[in-house]
């Protein structure tokens, strides 16, 4: 027995107010897909369930009010802030979904540089909290490229990472504390503090929960000393993907922390260094920041490691610098690609990964050559790898198709999937991750048991302790 | 029947979007071509914005005729250096024979910005060594952007010329329809090979990307290389009764640029329409 | 030549165009402000004015920017016989410098007559000064990023105008001495004409962007096409023109007559808000004769930053919107 559209949207009334509940058409078609299924708005075609309405509420208690709601009634629930998400944790698999958008959530609630934390509501940008940070001399230290774009809520409920990650951490190194609301109405805070003993990391039940079991309505997360007058860029080309792997891994094992750690393959090199490296080029790059004693040490030991590999040639370090100073993703730039797509039918999509340093190269070139020798029209099928700890690394496959033969909504059964199942069967095989940050969403939920194998139970049970009537975000983790 | 030849001329150039303020204060500054390379040189390179249109019209064009039984073969054509190698691997993989005119040190590293003769008869020079019926090229480019290559183009290999072009078809006896922005507006014609077509603000404005087999298939094509001697072009002469770049200024466009307060979306505008705009836009 | 001598110059004019008005007053205005002489100097300026029509008509030679006209008849569409035209008269004795209004048609006069006569010419220009023999014009460069100082060598000189000379004020002489060369063109079948069939379109309808005392411009940030068209509805319930940069024509999120910007409509209203416009070059000279500027952006460090007057770092949509309920204006 389940409502209808129209008593939902009367049931959203009686809870936030008309003025909090979107219910334009175009608004909630748009809704219906997220990056994953981008094409689908790109092309202005559409095929998933539409949501039954958008439910913007001021405070958590509004939260728990639609949750609990929706618990009693059986209505599927997607949380949502900025909306960058790539997997499809956002779209609507079921009929007359709510979208529980906290971008109304916007407030900063406290920057304290003493104690070198901050505090803020879900919808913040995470723009605007850097901004404002760095009036103090701070910054997050967390960087993805949806910096411009992503509300903190959805950086910790994918468990993201960030661009200066092999300084700072992900994430999950970030977040001191949290507020996150259960389908039962219970709003849950946990506390500041820099560690505790007290029985199991409840944290982690809530970061990377990917709106499946609740929905984050605050967070605080440390803050770090902002030096980029020391920051130091470092490059080489050489040809072999494999010593570039060797060399991360060298860098990694003798304690450094760059912020940046990447090499990346001659296919993906040629997309963004073409004015440097050859074709059959890999590049290597590094950027280490923070302190001026830690940078310049960091940079030289960098220095030392790769000088002992004479197959790798320096490049100038101004095309680094140049390079990364271009990388986020302001709206100018995602329209920008969205209009390229339009015109040309040609799609970039991405899919990563993560490994132990024996593994990571084997991965990349199984799966990349089956992807050319399997997949039809490829125009590019490269990666790199960005995210590197002292025992292993990820790896980010970057690939360009032209979509051909089919409507621009078959693009993810033609192609997208199919490229995601050769990925996830040669990682899974070699006993690595099938997802290193950008969340399993529903793209990759299929597999969810093959990733856990016999922990699965643990991640089960969560779901059943926490949303036993399966209203939080139908098909993300855990498929339909 | 013999193929419609076409010869599709680009540019390649740094991507001065990407340059920040100090960088085109760096520019404005440099004392010459070389110095002003040095402040561009660490930014990707990119198309022409034109040119890039004018390469998708071509492919276009041949796709268009091809339904129609109609051979075309594509040529694509730049002058310029090693930058241009990626851009012309990516446009055999497409299906142009490609050719590279290298200007010589004379010209090298943006010598020829400022010196559409000496381009336009390298141009023209090459296109006839490939031997095109019709000259697509962007309407304008690179730093100078004064239009006029086409035209200098057109004069030295003694062919008519329109500028403006925004979409192109086959039209019959191997003509061609075009659509172009003239002094008075948007006007259609048909144009007669031999010709040169100028592509302008055209709504297909983007290349198509070949894939990996395309690639394959031609990587050990040879892209035809000219030195400028090749075509009998004498750019130094050129380059020496060209005009003369003496000073660069920076445009100042700016103003206070004082942020307007306020939480919400609402508030902004509220203390917008207060604050600025009501007096303005009450006065008669 | 001395530097006393008279320099003649010849402003070359299309009097058959809808724009044939704009275009003269160009070449007038640069004329009397934009040509510098050195001390002493002076200049014998023609006008020569080619025209389609059937019979010569009083009002085209009216149009005309100096006293001294000399008229032509030409066929439509021609191009290539006001070449010829040109050409045979630079031949005979000619002129110094030749002017002639911004667009295609100048543009094309310009390179072929230099490549023709072994003269030299520049477009786009700004200012031209007369020192010794050089020209030392400016011009926009860089798409409208910088300024360069060029100078010409070679003489005949011809020069296209900047198609901000469009805007300045210039009444034409009242009384003109014409000299007419009806004879010199024949619709001469012997030489092909460069295009056939040709067909004039509707011309785009941008006259309201012109003259809009308050204009909306939405970029890119507008974020798709009903953010668009969101925009355009605030900007008609304000009473103001609405415009748009290129990337959203690019995205056929709007028509193109709708575009601002060096390759669309030059606008000059005395309020102008700009929504979800990063900034670039090419568009800001679109919109930089506006009174007041107001940016609304998410991105705080969009170039449009330093380039308003007032800023407000916002979603374009919901501002404009907002904007709206407080504006509610009959159109001007």
């Amino acid at each position: 027995m389940s409502l209808s559209r129209e008593a939902i949207v009367e049931g959203l009334h009686g809870i936030v107010g008309p003025d909090a509940v979107v219910t334009d058409e175009r608004v909630l078609i748009e809704s219906s897909v997220d990056n994953f299924r981008k094409l689908q708005n790109i092309f202005d075609v559409h095929v998933m369930p539409v949501p039954a309405a958008i439910a913007m509420p001021k405070n958590a208690l509004e939260v728990a009010g639609i949750l609990s709601w929706a618990n009693e009634n059986g209505v599927n629930v997607i949380p949502r802030t900025g909306g960058t998400a790539t997997e499809g944790g956002l779209e609507s698999r079921t009929p007359d979904s709510v979208i529980v958008d906290g971008s109304a959530m916007n407030e900063i609630v406290k920057v304290d540089p003493y104690n070198m934390q901050a505090t803020v509501q879900c919808g913040v940008p995470l723009q605007a909290l850097e901004d404002r940070v760095r009036e103090d001399g701070l910054t997050t230290g967390h960087s993805p490229q949806s910096k411009p774009v992503a509300h903190l809520g959805g950086l910790v409920a994918t468990r993201s990472i960030g661009q200066f990650s092999t300084l700072y951490g992900g994430i999950e190194d970030m977040v001191v504390g949290l507020e996150a609301v259960f389908p039962n109405g219970e709003i849950c805070r946990i506390k500041n503090v820099p560690r505790r003993a007290a029985g199991p990391d409840i944290r982690h039940v809530v970061i990377g929960n990917e709106g499946a079991l609740c929905f984050i309505t605050e967070v605080t997360v440390k803050l770090f000393p902002y030096f980029p007058e020391n920051n130091r860029f470092l490059g080489w080309t050489l040809k072999d993907m494999a010593l570039g792997f060797e060399v991360l891994r060298e860098v990694m094992v003798n304690g450094y922390k760059p912020s940046v750690a990447r090499v990346y393959d001659p296919g993906d090199a040629g997309i963004h260094f073409s004015h440097f490296a050859a074709p059959d080029d890999c590049v290597l790059l590094f950027m280490a920041e923070g302190a001026a004693g830690i940078a310049r040490a960091t940079a030289d030991g960098i220095q030392e490691i790769v000088d002992r590999h004479p197959e790798c040639t320096q490049v100038p370090s101004e095309y680094i610098e140049t390079w990364f100073n271009d990388l986020c993703w302001d709206a100018s730039k995602i329209t920008a690609e969205d209009e390229r797509i339009r015109q040309t039918r040609n799609v970039n999509r991405t899919t990563e990964i993560s490994a132990d340093w024996s593994s990571i190269n084997d991965i990349y070139q199984s799966a990349r050559q089956r992807i050319i020798d399997e997949i039809p029209d490829i125009t590019m099928m490269g990666g790199h790898s960005s995210h590197s700890y002292i025992n292993g690394t990820n790896m980010y496959f970057n690939y360009f198709f032209n979509v051909v033969g089919v409507g621009p909504e078959e693009e993810t059964e033609k192609y997208y999937l199919p490229i995601i199942g050769i990925i996830v069967e040669e990682t899974l095989r070699r006993g690595g991750s099938i997802v290193h940050h950008h969340g399993m969403g529903k793209a990759r939920a299929p597999w969810v048991k093959d990733e856990y194998g016999s922990s699965y139970y643990m991640l089960e049970t969560l779901k059943t302790a926490f949303d036993p009537r399966g209203i939080m975000n139908k098909g993300t983790i855990f498929p339909i | 029947m013999s193929p419609m030849r076409i010869v599709v001329g680009f540019k390649v150039t740094p991507d001065y979007e990407a340059l920040r303020p100090a960088d085109w204060a760096r520019l404005a500054a440099a004392g010459g071509p070389a110095e002003r390379a040095e402040a561009a040189r660490y930014v990707r390179r990119v198309l022409g914005v034109f040119d890039e249109a004018a390469l998708e019209l071509a492919l276009r064009l041949r796709d268009a005729r091809a339904d129609h039984g109609l051979p075309t073969s594509l040529a694509a054509c730049t002058v310029g250096g090693r930058e241009a190698v990626p851009f012309l691997a990516t446009l055999q993989a497409l299906g142009f024979a490609c050719a590279r005119v290298d200007p010589g040190d004379a010209a090298a590293d943006g010598g020829l910005d400022f010196a559409p003769t000496a381009t336009a008869a390298l141009v023209a020079a090459c296109a006839q060594r490939l031997g095109g019926d019709v000259l697509l090229l962007g309407e304008r480019g690179g730093p100078g952007g004064s239009g006029t290559v086409p035209f200098l183009a057109a004069e030295a290999l003694g062919r008519p010329c329109v500028t403006g072009v925004t979409s192109l078809e086959p039209a019959e006896y191997e003509r061609l329809r075009v659509t172009f922005t003239a002094d008075d507006g948007p006007a259609r014609a048909v144009a007669v090979p031999p010709c040169v077509l100028a592509v302008g603000n055209a709504v297909v404005s983007m290349v198509r990307v070949p894939t990996l087999k395309e690639r394959l298939t031609v990587r050990d094509h040879p892209v035809a290389e000219y030195t400028a001697a090749d075509l009998g072009v004498d750019v130094g002469a050129l380059l020496a009764g060209s005009p003369a770049l003496t000073s660069l200024e920076p445009i100042d466009r700016r103003r206070s640029g004082v942020v307007v307060p306020g939480g919400t979306p609402a508030e902004k505008a509220r203390a917008l329409y207060d604050g600025h705009l009501r007096p303005r836009l009450e006065q008669p | 030549m001395t530097a006393a001598s008279s320099l003649r110059v010849a402003a070359v004019l299309d009097a058959s165009g809808l724009n044939a008005e704009r275009r003269a007053r160009a070449l007038g205005a640069f004329l009397r402000d934009g040509l510098h002489l050195q001390e002493g100097a002076t200049a014998a300026a023609v006008a020569h004015v080619f025209c389609a029509a059937d019979a010569l008509r009083d009002d085209m030679v009216a149009l005309a920017p100096t006293g001294d006209v000399r008229q032509i008849r030409t066929p439509s569409h021609r191009p290539d016989l006001i070449a010829a035209a040109l050409a045979a008269f630079e031949s005979g004795g000619g002129a110094d410098l030749y002017v002639f209004p911004g667009g295609p048609l100048g543009t094309e006069l310009a390179a072929r007559l230099a490549a023709r006569t072994g003269g030299t010419a520049l477009t786009g220009v700004l200012k031209a000064a007369v020192r010794g023999r050089v020209l030392s014009c400016r011009r926009a460069v860089f798409s409208s990023q910088l300024t360069a100082t060029i100078e010409l060598g070679p003489r005949p000189w011809y020069v296209t105008l900047d198609p901000s000379w469009e805007d300045a004020a210039f009444e034409p002489p009242a009384v003109h001495s014409v000299h007419v060369e009806a004879a010199l063109l024949r619709d001469d079948l012997s030489t092909l004409a460069p295009l056939q069939d040709v067909e004039e379109l509707k011309p785009p309808d941008t006259g309201d962007l012109e003259t809009a005392r308050f204009l909306v411009v939405a970029g890119r940030g507008a974020g798709s096409r009903g953010g668009v068209e969101r925009i355009a509805a605030a900007a008609a319930h304000m009473g103001a023109a609405f415009a748009v940069t290129r990337p959203v024509v690019m995205n056929a999120w709007a028509a193109p007559d709708r575009q601002v910007g060096v390759s669309g409509t030059r606008t000059a209203p005395a309020v102008c808000i700009v929504a979800g416009v990063s900034g670039a070059p090419a568009f800001l000279w679109g919109v930089e004769r506006a009174g007041f500027i107001a940016a609304v952006d998410t991105d705080d460090h969009a170039p449009i930053a330093r380039e308003a007057d007032a800023v407000l770092v916002a979603d374009a949509v919901a501002v404009l919107e907002a904007l709206a309920d407080l504006v509610h204006r009959p159109p001007d």
